[in-house]
């Protein structure tokens, strides 16, 4: 503490001097400057209000904004618009640009930020500007380590004057606490301190650099939720999601907790006994976020809570413990969002549009990295952020992927809820590659197919004139020439179907040319038929493993044979029947006795045919 | 953001993948049961290789679609 006071003054007295021989930058004057300081949380948040003038005859088109080193490197996020009109028709334009500068003969101490505007200024012209700014790490907990029972207490620092290369007029200053306790405060000439407030000045017609530090003690036991790494995983399916993935390493890190803890007390007075700790979070998702899950190394983490209506859906989670100062802990949360929300076509390319940072209000994010992985086969990738980030690709392998995704890799330190803007990855995507993934999972099948194929078109015997092999070999040839016979006597059997339809056509139709037709054809085709059978019959005949079976398949022959020539028998009395006009009462004595045997024969071959199909 | 940005959604409604996937699934399944049927039954000489061939075809496409909508039913977002 006492350090860094001594440092302070330094700086002070180096402002000083600095102040005595350096000439001004610009004939720019700040007539007023209205600073208001945030402290109510752990981000320290400072909008400064200035009404810059322009007194000289040049027009000027840039405002500097120095900032000390000591707040230069906890500086998170700046922005400075202007505004128009007072009060609540104020009306605020977009953000105006900003870069880093470095004005010759400035002491290397500071910071140089130059703000663009939007038009020059002429003499005699003024602007207001709004100017705001959000630091990190800048409340030191004062004791350093505090126990379970102690209330936090932070330091914060500052001038109380606006650094400024320019001469001010009048400047006030206004720093909001948390609560309306405080340890202690620097007094100058016109402070006051009431409620939660502390107002230093106005201060009038002070010189360029002017600097008086100020010192504020005060109690504050808001949530100190640092995440020192924050990994946050988008990736893109055209298939219907955008899955958001977060890795979050998570510390308090406020006041240090020392001695024990005491679960007991800290479970019947957690408002006394545990002031300091924050005990959960709030993710604020939006509205249409879905599957939805809180784990960690360990497992699913069931202390959670999840709500929402139209807007927004809030996920509560609560860590495994309650969060002491020092005390960390990691997890990982994930959610699905429906990718209409947030892709779009535009000229030929596809761009996502989702916000940056992370999305719980309380958090800083030391160290953000979030990874857009988009779909393998994407191209021509650029990255819009509105804030500068450090970047990088890379390529990750994920669900069947061949070459691998393509990955934008965005690296930002010091992340702030303001940072939780919108930015753009465009990139083109031809819709035949959505055709990737079940292409692989159809050749995946398909190879299997293929194997099943081959193994049962090899032959993988070994010893190929093994005496089993050559039975098989020949068992087989048997097996085949009987499913030929079958599949020939079912067509014979087909044709003896044909005839009998032709019969029955005939008695309603009554003619004769078809049916003798169709006869003609059914001979030839069973005269073919038995040439088919003939060779297969000697074959089964000569072979050795199939002597039981040739009987079988004789009898089989031969009934069908007898079938066959009793059908024809049949089938030539009904059509001289027909031909001598015979009545019908005539032709049914005559056939009685061969159909009689027909419908015998014909059961038993179906009954034979039934016996060789078991074999 | 332009104008002209249009939104981007799947080409399948994301409601149908559980349907689909049970359909095109158990076409599949059946296709491949004829498959494996047909193997097994019909004796080596008298296989014909362009039936295997389309019957395996047809089974994959139809295996793999579904489980493609299987795994987008089920929340792996390929």
């Amino acid at each position: 503490m006492k350090t860094t006071m001594i440092r302070l003054y330094l700086l002070f007295s180096f402002f000083v001097l600095f102040a005595q021989w350096s000439p001004a930058l610009s004939d720019l004057v700040i007539s007023k400057v209205d600073r208001k300081i945030d402290l109510t949380s752990q981000v320290v948040r400072v909008t400064a209000t200035l009404k810059v003038e322009n007194p000289g005859n040049d027009p000027i088109s840039e405002v500097l904004l120095p900032f000390g080193d000591h707040q230069a490197k906890d500086l998170a996020f700046l922005v400075a618009t202007t505004s128009e009109g007072k009060g609540k028709t104020k009306t605020s334009s977009s953000s105006l640009p900003i870069k880093v500068v470095n004005p010759e003969g400035m002491p290397p101490s500071l910071t140089w930020y130059s703000v663009t505007l939007p038009k020059e200024l002429a003499k005699g012209q003024s602007l207001n500007l709004e100017v705001r700014t959000a630091f990190t790490h800048a409340l030191q907990p004062f004791p350093e380590k505090i126990t379970q029972a102690d209330i936090q207490l932070l330091v914060f620092q500052d001038s109380a004057y606006y650094l400024s290369p320019y001469a001010v007029n009048v400047q006030s200053l206004s720093v909001k606490l948390p609560e309306p306790k405080v340890e202690s405060y620097t007094k100058l000439e016109n402070t006051k301190f009431s409620g939660s407030e502390i107002k230093y000045g106005p201060y009038e017609n002070l010189p360029p650099f002017s600097f008086s530090p100020i010192a504020v003690h005060f109690v504050s036991n808001k949530p100190f939720a640092v995440a020192q790494e924050l990994v946050r995983e988008i990736e893109i399916s055209h298939w219907g999601n955008v899955q958001i993935t977060e890795h979050y390493n998570l510390v308090n890190a406020g006041a240090r907790s020392s001695g024990e803890f005491s679960r007991l007390e800290y479970q019947a007075r957690p408002h006394l006994r545990g002031a300091s700790s924050f005990r959960h979070l709030v993710a604020k998702l939006p509205a249409r976020a879905h599957s939805i899950y809180y784990r960690d190394e360990i497992g699913n983490i069931s202390t959670s809570n999840l709500w929402g209506d139209s807007s927004k859906t809030l996920l509560e989670i609560e860590p495994r413990y309650p969060m002491f100062g020092g005390w960390r802990t990691s997890f990982t949360i994930g959610y699905g969002l429906p990718l209409k929300d947030y892709l779009f076509r535009a000229d030929g390319k596809r761009f996502l549009n989702i916000s940056f940072g992370c999305p719980m209000d309380e958090v800083v994010v030391d160290n953000l990295i979030v990874k857009v992985i988009l779909p393998e086969g994407s191209k021509d990738i650029s990255v819009l952020v509105p804030f500068p980030v450090k970047e990088s690709r890379e390529t990750k392998f994920s669900h069947l992927d061949m070459i691998g995704r393509p990955v934008v890799v965005l690296e930002k330190t010091n992340a702030v809820p303001e940072h939780n803007q919108y930015f753009q990855v465009y990139y083109r995507f031809s819709n035949l590659s959505l055709l990737r993934e079940p292409m692989m999972l159809i050749s995946g099948f398909f190879f299997l197919f293929v194997a099943c194929i081959l193994y049962m078109h090899a032959d993988l015997t070994i010893s190929k004139s093994s005496p089993s092999y050559l039975a098989k070999l020949q068992w087989d040839e048997v097996q085949t020439a009987l499913q030929q016979i079958q599949s020939i006597m079912n067509r014979c059997l087909g044709i003896h179907d044909k005839l009998e339809a032709s019969l029955r056509d005939l008695s309603r139709t009554g003619d004769v040319q078809a049916c003798k037709a169709t006869r003609k054809s059914a001979d030839n085709m069973l005269k073919e038929l038995s040439k088919e059978l003939k060779p297969l019959l000697s074959f089964l005949q000569s072979s050795t493993l199939a002597a039981s079976l040739y009987s079988k398949v004789e009898d089989l022959v031969a009934k069908e044979k007898e079938l066959q020539e009793k059908l024809i028998v049949k089938h030539t009395t009904v059509t001289d029947s027909y031909e001598k006009k015979s009545g019908g009462r005539d032709i049914e004595n005559r056939i009685a006795p061969i159909q009689q045997r027909i419908t015998a024969l014909r059961q038993e071959v179906d009954d034979l045919l039934e016996i060789i199909d078991e074999i | 953001m332009a104008q002209s940005a249009k939104p981007i959604s799947s080409p399948v409604p994301d409601a149908w993948y559980p349907t689909l996937a049970v359909f095109m699934l158990a076409i599949g399944l059946v296709v491949t049961a004829s498959f494996f049927i047909y193997e097994a039954t019909s004796p080596r000489k008298y296989r014909s290789l362009a039936k295997e061939l389309v019957t395996g075809t047809v089974a994959s496409v139809f295996l793999g679609f579904g489980s493609l909508f299987l795994l987008l039913a089920s929340g792996v977002y390929v």
